[in-house]
C-alpha cells in the first residue's frame, strides 16, 4: 500500500471521527431546545484542531511504518487517483451545498444551514477519502 | 467507477528476464512508485504514452511488445 493510500485511509478514518464528535456535540447541545442548537465558535475551533492534530499524528506514524516512502512525491497514477477523487468531492459538495440552500428556502433555520453546510464539507471530504481508497484498490 | 483498462502487458515477464529487475527498480527508472508498477503488471492502471515509452526503453523492446490490446 502506498503512502498517499495509507494517508487516505487515516484521513477517511480522522474524518469520520471527527464527523461523529462534531455532531454528536451538537444533538447534545440541542437536548432541551426546540431547534437545532446555535453554531458556536469554541466548538468549530476544537474540531479543526483536533483534525489538524490528528492527521499530523497520523501522518507521521505512517511515515515511520515506511519511511522510504514518506517523502515521496505524487507519481502519475497519484495524481490521476487524486483528480478523479477530486471530481467526485466536488460533485458530493455541490449538490450537498444546494440541497442545504433548498431546505433553507422552506425552514429558514440558519442554525441548521450552517450545520447542514459544516456537514457536507465533511461528507464531500469523507468521498473524496474513500473514492482514493476504490481507486487505488479497483484500479484508474 | 473503476473499469479496468483493456490493456495487458507483459512487463512482469520481461522484468524477470531482465536479471529479476525489481519492481522498486523499474519503479525508479521510469519515475513512479513501486506501487504503481504493480498496478500496471496486475492490470490495474495503464501508464501513461511517456512512461509506457520508458518502460520499453528500460527492456530495450519496442512498444507493442510490452503492451498490448485485450482480445488482439
Amino acid at each position: 500500500m502506498s503512502f498517499h493510500e495509507k494517508s487516505a485511509w487515516v484521513m477517511g478514518l480522522i474524518m469520520v471521527a471527527g464527523m461523529a464528535f462534531y455532531f454528536r456535540t451538537v444533538a447534545a447541545m440541542s437536548e432541551g431546545l426546540d431547534a437545532v442548537a446555535p453554531p458556536v465558535l469554541p466548538l468549530v475551533i476544537v474540531y479543526v484542531v483536533v483534525i489538524v492534530v490528528l492527521s499530523i499524528i497520523g501522518h507521521i506514524l505512517i511515515a515511520f511504518s515506511k519511511p522510504s516512502e514518506a517523502d515521496g512525491a505524487m507519481d502519475e497514477r497519484d495524481k490521476l487517483v487524486a483528480a478523479r477523487a477530486g471530481n467526485i468531492a466536488g460533485l458530493v459538495l455541490g449538490v450537498g451545498l444546494i440541497s442545504a440552500l433548498g431546505i433553507y428556502l422552506f425552514t429558514y433555520d440558519g442554525n441548521q444551514l450552517f450545520h447542514a453546510a459544516f456537514g457536507v464539507l465533511m461528507i464531500s471530504q469523507l468521498a473524496e477519502y474513500a473514492a482514493r481508497i476504490v481507486y487505488y484498490r479497483a484500479g484508474v | 467507477m473503476a473499469k479496468r483498462p483493456p490493456i495487458t502487458n507483459r512487463v512482469k515477464e520481461l522484468r524477470e528476464a531482465h536479471g529479476a529487475m525489481s519492481q522498486a527498480a523499474l519503479g525508479e527508472a521510469i519515475g513512479v512508485t513501486r506501487q504503481t508498477i504493480i498496478a500496471i503488471e496486475q492490470g490495474r492502471y495503464s501508464p501513461s504514452l511517456e512512461s509506457a515509452f520508458r518502460i520499453s526503453r528500460v527492456f530495450g523492446v519496442g512498444l507493442e511488445d510490452v503492451f498490448g490490446w485485450a482480445g488482439d
